[in-house]
């Protein structure tokens, strides 16, 4: 199966070995998509490098750039004024907005349901439009700096992303009325592609995947980075560690993003976006690692530096590496048309594992 | 379980295998002897009181007269994190594989493997994983590596 599959979603291959319909063995190959991103990093200074950051994971660009800044701000004690907290926020929540919608319309594609996608991209247009306002640019934002943003945001922007907000809380309803208590839907999903809990902490799998299994762990609560300890928000968590779990988690997850940027844009102060950091910036040397909690999981940047304008080496630690590498784990037994819906569940981004 | 309770508790269990090093919002952080590097883990799991049950990333680095594999480890019970550093030899660097221990070592250490020509021993399934099939230029993540149309910048002024 693959790699050029309509249901993988980049270019990812498996090799099945198939009792009838039911799938004995599976083997993933990855690496079809790498760019050797974590060579590049050794050759480019700091600044040069949050541009391919946005390639790592292309849906949610937002959280790779954030993930990366936060790591040298935290190795070099770069304090980043509240305002431009603030506006990271409202970026990283608006994407994981539009990231789950896209993961959405295609989890629905996959199972046969071709209404969803046309919803799901009809509102997610509006957040693109949002983030063209700002950055000029519709994916690949590059806007998040060290010690900021690159520029303030234009003044009709909270007026749109307010509107934005109301318009986006009934349209989740509209998506669970067609989908969440649906017979067919059901029958795809309900008990199908099981992770136990200690499976996927075995395989280091995280973000909603992991909630779905019961666990309420999302770094944004427990280990709250940048401003995400103001806001009132809840983590929602599944029971059955299902494809149905994994579901209906990002659905709740949409609505809980919503709110955060309604109150993040209610609270929004005034004063600098950004704070004025050399353009061959030199951190000390160090190392460090830090986790963002980005829309599939825990994003982590490891970053040595040897005190040069370049960093000596650059480890990117994606969500979608580790949680492909269980995929062999939960289908074995399934049907093959259940691995579809599965690994469409996982949301899984093929430029996110191979880098 | 604060760094300060780690630490002594990892220099009661390993004396002289061990010394702390520094890693920025992932402490502690200790240099292991990569000969108990696979005890060391397999005490960082099943004991009560560690328990580090998350492998959140494994990373590989060239420092130049050697290299080092660094295991960053986090326990969802006790919420307290670890960062691991093994330093291996230039020449025929070698390391017990801990995917026994978490599986999601497995494809961290192909590409480390792949990537470094870093030996995992007793490794379930030590095939390439990033690179093609037909890759026969060496280990591309070396730092003295050279490539057809791999050009180092020089350092900007």
């Amino acid at each position: 199966m693959g790699p050029q599959h309509p249901s993988t979603h980049g270019v990812c291959r498996f090799v099945l070995k198939m009792d009838g319909e039911q799938i004995v063995n599976l083997v993933p190959h990855v690496g079809y998509l790498h760019r050797a991103l974590e060579k590049i990093a050794e050759n480019r200074t700091y600044l040069q490098y949050i541009p391919f950051t946005d390639r790592i994971d292309y849906v949610s660009s937002m959280f790779c750039n954030q993930g990366f800044c936060l790591a040298i701000e935290k190795l070099a004690k770069v304090e980043v004024p509240e305002r431009a907290e603030y506006i990271r926020v409202i970026m990283m929540e608006l994407n994981r907005i539009a990231s789950h919608l896209i993961w959405l319309g295609t989890f629905a594609l996959d199972i046969g349901a071709v209404t969803p996608f046309l919803y799901a991209f009809r509102e997610r247009e509006r957040i693109m439009d949002l983030f063209e306002m700002v950055c000029g640019q519709r994916m690949t934002f590059n806007y998040i700096r060290i010690g900021g943003v690159s520029r303030d945001l234009p003044s009709e922007f909270i007026p749109k992303a307010k509107e934005f907000t109301d318009y986006f809380e009934p349209k989740v309803d509209e998506y669970e009325y067609i989908l969440t208590n649906n017979p067919i839907f059901l029958a795809r999903t309900k008990g199908i592609g099981i992770l136990p809990k200690e499976l996927a902490i075995d395989y280091s799998v995280t973000g909603p995947n992991l909630r779905a299994t019961g666990l309420k762990w999302d770094l944004r609560k427990d280990e709250p980075y940048s401003i995400y300890d103001r806001f009132d928000f809840e983590i929602p968590a599944g029971q059955n560690s299902d494809t149905w779990d994994r579901y209906m988690v990002r659905i709740k997850e949409m609505r809980e993003a919503n709110k955060i940027v309604r109150q993040a844009l209610d609270q929004m102060p005034e004063g600098d976006f950004k704070k004025r950091v050399p353009v061959l910036f030199k951190p000390p040397a160090g190392e460090v690692y830090t986790r963002v909690e980005s829309t599939r999981g825990e994003m982590g940047f490891y970053i040595i530096s040897d005190g040069t304008t370049k960093p000596y080496r650059v480890k990117l630690r994606t969500a979608s590496f580790s949680n492909l590498a269980v995929l062999p784990e939960i289908t074995r037994g399934c049907l093959i048309a259940d691995l579809v819906a599965i690994f469409a569940s996982l949301d899984v981004i093929m430029p996110d594992v191979d880098r | 379980m604060d760094s300060e309770k780690i630490k002594k508790i990892l220099l009661e269990k390993f004396p002289e295998k061990i010394e702390e090093k520094e890693v920025c919002d992932f402490s502690p952080a200790f240099d292991v002897d990569k000969d108990i590097i696979l005890e060391v883990c397999r005490f960082l799991k099943e004991s009560q009181e560690l328990s580090y049950n998350l492998l959140s990333c494994m990373v590989g680095v060239d420092r130049g007269d050697g290299f080092e594999v660094i295991y960053c480890l986090f326990s969802f019970s006790q919420k307290h994190k670890l960062t691991l550093k093994v330093p291996l030899p230039k020449d025929n660097p070698e390391i017990e594989s801990v995917t026994p221990i978490w599986n999601a070592a497995n494809w961290h250490e192909r590409e480390i493997a792949e990537l470094f020509g870093i030996k995992f021993l007793n490794h379930p399934d030590p095939r390439g994983i990033l690179l093609p099939e037909d890759w026969d230029e060496g280990y591309p993540m070396r730092k003295d590596w050279e490539g057809k149309d791999f050009v180092r910048l020089p350092e900007k002024k």
